[in-house]
């Protein structure tokens, strides 16, 4: 819509314009509107977030268990998950699995984007199908990603084996604990990528050519002109993506509790699927909570590095602060 | 896999022509009652509410003969005494929070048909049906051990009903009949060490033997079970203390860590599924199971299943040290009445009524070994015979063991399973991960923090 | 885009061949490994149950008779019709009442301005920093206090609390790009302040709006563990855990229904994304960029 328009619009005004009722004065009336104007989003988070954020807390100082109210344990839940080696097995698995996804999605991502950059045929239809793992519900594509990895007919196997001979036997893919982790890894990398690639890809297409231009006439390398040109102005770009998609990675639940539901012996129990575990089908309300609570320290410094790491500069020219 | 179930479902389903069948059946009931012994008791007789209404809900079915006799049976109850049932299924993993949920809130269904420990941990909440359950055993020769200790107050003898097992889902051993025999046997042996050179000659002529030792709550949980009181381990003892570390659980992980070089590959990480797939795609020549696999060999429209099934046999696994009974528990759903019903007579006629010859035999005989009767005349129906691959099902419920066995059945044994504590602990000494020592005195520390709580 | 095109192609030196040694080959390789779990979901949905598990006596890779039995299964056997119509209504429904609450929140920030504006919208991006598997415990209390335990209405109402940081932030951005003077022109000429979020600042955030509605609507379509924790009975699933739970019949996988489900439960996202990839594109980035 330009000016115009929006001229035009208000000679309608102009003419609807009607004596002031007290209503209009009341909608007019600035503190009222932005009550009025936060009040829905503003209510439905503090009732649906912050008040269960806190009714977590308190759950978790309870002994409560489903349809049963408990009564106050003080930090018993706590001290009992912590001692708990399944729960420690929990954390270095979730952990692992942040980082080695990350580093996945990140690395795989960047690279993806770049090529994207290219000048191609059918660049706006590759980029939407490159998109369809991130769009796809995650727990239809982890059932698949189960059936691939499935230790009598999985078709990775039936490839390797069948097709390129590389392989005699089966790979058992989620049968041991590292093996199992890396499955998991790799399906989280697999649904990942696209995110990443997207906004990288978006992040290059900001960068002005004429940067490249110069850099070229002065005799930059290709490698130069990445690392001087290219990283620094995706930086920005990058770490918000980047403390979105560890903190995403961290609290994911979906893709382990479809295709492995922690097993072989909790190897790969992350912590969102062992508070669903205790806190659901064995009934410990109070523990499991204590459990999702336990996330929070580590959501937190994950933030917290981001924003004082990476982040920093960006963050502070946020258009929060304009 | 399913989609045979589904074609059987053509056959026998809720759809037009499974009402039809219906209705055809319920001529056959009357003479099916006949196969089943009955005595001569009075039943109780309730006065029912005027206007009397009922909610229900149970697990989703097995098969859809299941559901459908279900319904048709409710639908007579109704048509018989005017009380209008309102029937809901809901899915296996939700119905253990709902129960909770029912039952602490004292809001939701007059009757909900829960899972084996529910009347136990909620038995304050629920009426009493002592005359109901005296009725039906007087009457159907009694009750197996396994509903006696489900539906029975805990410490009231047996004598104190607060549940009425409808059925359980047991899982004995299927196995290929040709390739047993290959390996040098006719039947499945009774002896541990007999079986153990079994599975080895199985995994030798290439068709190995397979359990599921993943989060796999049925499957992994039952053969776990199998491997402690076959020699004579048990999780709980008498007083309700982890008794898991000890000699005898020690010798079942080791004997398991034998075994497991000898399965096919992957096993800790099958699920529910896995046994039942790599079965019929002619992987594996013995597993633990329900009478799914050979129910869906048995139906399928394809030939070359047909005559998997027509090779496949159930039979009780070994019985190792267990005494007189094959070490094998089942999954029971118990009919339970909580007392916020308004109308608790008109509920308990309908308990008493699905559980009447005339409308538990049909269900049971369709369901075909899914279900295992918890009532011992109804073990001498014609179909159990009629196809004695399925016997093994009708013993289901004759068994002293149960989840948490020797303790008091309580909501701690259903963490344990919820948890995995004994799958782990088989899962990680049968890959090396850990010795059987450690993973005993590792587990039982994990399931004290159940049994402390 | 054009002008990066030009740019790359100015900057190219590489020659033809390792041109397609270092585009062409990785990208078929990446575009192959992103899309086969697609292409396996989709022959596996119409293969018939014969070949599902025989790779020695069929080609896994393709069928060689395809059938529909596996969609009939699906449509007339189970209740996946209406576990689809739940589905769309909770995502709709959603949409709506987190676009409504993000627009009027974003106004009031970016457009009533106010002390403590910049501390209110940092509140509301923390929000979004908040995971629901922290949260699915207590509101699972709170949602069978409520008296909404099953009740897909449990779902309209939470799943705004992941949507509406995200929305509003976005919309923060495109109100922004609007000049003041428009509005203020119009303040003087006595419009409303209604007036001028309905015929100035909406209609020049259109895309922000379609954007900010496409990032809902899938984030709810594939919503699972409130959908997993809240909902009990089979009827009233959404199609995400309805497949996982409800195409099993004991240990019985139905694969072919499964993959089935699977298959027409992507379609639709898949397609309204189609429709939209642009806007999504750009919400994705867009919020990113704030």
């Amino acid at each position: 819509m330009d000016a115009t328009t929006a001229e035009a619009a208000a000679v309608t005004w102009r003419l609807a314009r009607r004596p002031d009722g007290w209503i209009t004065r009341l909608f007019d009336y600035k503190p009222f509107l932005i009550g009025l104007c936060l009040a829905p989003a503003i209510g439905l988070l503090v009732v649906f977030l912050t008040y269960p954020l806190g009714l977590g807390f308190w759950l978790a100082l309870t002994n409560s268990t489903i349809g049963q109210r408990g009564h106050f344990v003080g930090l018993a839940n706590f001290i009992s998950v912590l001692d708990d080696p399944v729960f420690q097995l929990s954390v270095f698995n979730t952990i692992f699995y942040t980082a080695a996804a990350t580093v996945g999605k990140f690395g795989l991502g960047l690279w993806l984007a770049l090529l994207l950059n290219h000048h191609l045929p059918f660049k706006s239809f590759l980029r939407a199908i490159v998109l369809l793992p991130w769009i796809v519900p995650t727990v239809l594509s982890a059932i698949v990603w189960w059936w691939m990895y499935s230790p009598q007919f999985s078709i990775i196997s039936y490839i390797l084996v069948n097709v390129l001979h590389l392989r005699s036997t089966y790979i058992n893919f989620l049968g041991s604990a590292w093996p199992a982790r890396w499955s998991l890894v790799v399906a989280n990398t697999w649904r990942g990528i696209p995110f990443v690639a997207i906004i990288t890809l978006a992040g290059l297409q900001t960068i002005p050519p004429s940067l490249y231009e110069a850099a070229l006439l002065d005799g930059a390398s290709s490698w130069q002109r990445f690392r001087f040109i290219t990283v620094p102005l995706l930086l920005p770009i990058l770490s918000v993506a980047l403390t979105l998609s560890t903190l995403f990675t961290f609290s994911d639940f979906q893709l382990v509790y479809a295709i492995t539901d922690g097993g072989p012996f909790n190897t790969t129990q992350i912590m969102a699927t062992l508070a669903y575990q205790v806190a659901i089908p064995g009934s410990e309300l109070g523990q499991g909570a204590a459990i999702a609570i336990a996330m929070i320290p580590f959501l937190v410094a994950l933030t917290a590095i981001n924003y004082f790491g990476l982040a920093r500069r960006k963050w502070q020219q946020g258009p929060a602060n304009e | 896999m399913d989609r045979l179930t589904r074609r059987q479902s053509l056959l026998l389903g809720a759809g037009a022509l499974g009402m039809a069948s219906l209705n055809g059946r319920r001529a056959f009931a009357a003479a099916m009652e006949a196969g089943v012994p009955v005595a001569d008791v009075k039943p109780p007789s309730f006065a029912l509410e005027k206007g009397a209404t009922l909610k229900v809900l149970r697990p989703a079915k097995f098969i859809d003969p299941d559901e459908a006799w279900f319904r048709a049976n409710t639908k007579k109850f109704t048509e018989q005494t005017g009380v209008q049932v309102e029937l809901d299924f809901i899915s296996w993993e939700q119905l253990r929070p709902q129960t909770a949920v029912t039952a602490n809130t004292g809001a939701g269904p007059d009757i909900i048909v829960g899972w084996s420990a529910d009347p136990q941990i909620y038995a304050s909440k629920l009426v009493d049906l002592t005359d109901v359950g005296e009725y039906l055993g007087a009457k159907y020769g009694g009750w197996f051990d396994l509903a006696a200790l489900y539906g029975t107050r805990w410490g009231s003898g047996g004598k104190q009903w607060v549940a009425i097992p409808l059925g359980g889902g047991t899982g004995p051993a299927v196995y290929r009949i040709s390739w047993v025999k290959e390996a040098g046997y006719d039947a499945i042996p009774n002896d541990l060490n007999e079986f153990l050179t079994l599975v080895q000659k199985l995994k030798k002529i290439g068709h190995p033997a397979g359990w599921a030792l993943g989060h796999a709550v049925g499957d992994a949980n039952g053969y776990a079970d199998w491997l402690m009181w076959s020699h004579g381990a048990y999780a709980i003892d008498e007083h309700g203390k982890v008794a898991i570390d000890s000699q005898e659980m020690i010798n079942a992980l080791n004997y398991c860590k034998e075994l497991y070089p000898n399965l096919i590959s992957g096993t800790t990480s099958w699920n529910d599924a896995s046994n039942n797939q790599a079965f019929a795609a002619g992987e594996i020549s013995l597993t633990f199971n329900g009478v799914s696999i050979y129910y869906v060999l048995k139906n399928a429209k394809d030939k070359r299943l047909n005559e998997i099934a027509a090779d496949t046999n159930n039979v009780l696994p070994p019985y190792g040290l267990s005494q007189g009974h094959s070490p094998l528990s089942a999954l029971v759903i118990n009919a339970m009445l909580f007392q916020h019903s308004k109308f608790p007579n008109a509920a308990k006629d309908y308990i008493r009524f699905m559980m009447e010859a005339p409308q538990y035999g049909p269900w049971l005989s369709d369901c075909y070994g899914y279900w295992s009767n918890p009532l011992k005349a109804y073990s001498e129906m014609a179909f159990w015979n009629g196809d004695p691959k399925i016997a093994a099902y009708k013993e289901g419920m004759n068994t002293p063991y149960y989840d948490g066995y020797k303790g008091p059945i309580s909501a701690n044994s259903s963490a344990l399973a919820a948890n995995y504590i004994l799958v782990d602990m088989f899962a990680k000494v049968a890959t090396g991960n850990a010795s059987a020592k450690d993973a005993a005195a590792f587990a039982a520390r994990q399931a004290e923090r159940y049994y402390k709580a | 885009m054009s002008e990066a095109a030009a740019g790359d192609e100015l900057l190219s030196w590489d020659s033809r061949a390792r041109r397609v040694v270092t585009v062409y080959v990785p990208l078929a390789l990446f575009v192959i490994v992103l899309l086969f779990p697609f292409y396996w979901m989709t022959i596996t949905a119409f293969k018939p149950d014969s070949e599902m598990e025989d790779y020695a006596h069929h080609s896994p890779f393709w069928i060689s008779s395809p059938t529909l039995h596996n969609f009939n299964v699906l449509l007339f056997h189970t209740q996946f019709p209406r576990w689809m119509l739940i589905t769309i209504s909770v995502a709709v429904g959603t949409t709506i009442l987190s676009i409504f609450c993000s627009v009027l929140a974003a106004y009031a920030i970016e457009r009533l301005r106010f002390s403590g504006s910049t501390q209110v919208a940092l509140a509301i991006y923390l929000a979004y920093l908040v995971p629901p598997t922290i949260l699915f415990i207590p509101l699972a209390t709170m949602v069978v206090q409520f008296g909404l335990y099953n009740s897909p209405i449990s779902l309209i109402l939470t799943y705004p609390t992941f949507l509406i940081p995200f929305c509003t932030w976005l919309l923060i951005g495109y109100f922004k790009s609007i000049p003041y003077e428009l509005e203020e022109c119009a303040l003087i000429d006595g419009a409303s302040r209604w007036q001028i979020l309905r015929r100035i600042v909406l209609p020049l955030s259109v895309p922000g709006l379609i954007s900010a509605g496409i990032f809902a609507f899938t984030l709810s379509w594939n919503e699972f563990i409130y959908a997993l924790a809240f909902i009990q009975s089979t009827g009233n699933k959404t199609v995400p855990v309805a497949v996982l739970t409800e195409l099993v019949t004991g240990d019985v996988y139905q694969w072919g229904a499964l993959m089935a489900g699977a298959l027409l439960g992507s379609v639709p996202v898949a397609l309204f994304y189609s429709l939209f990839a642009e806007y999504y594109v750009s919400s994705l980035t867009g919020a990113v960029k704030e």
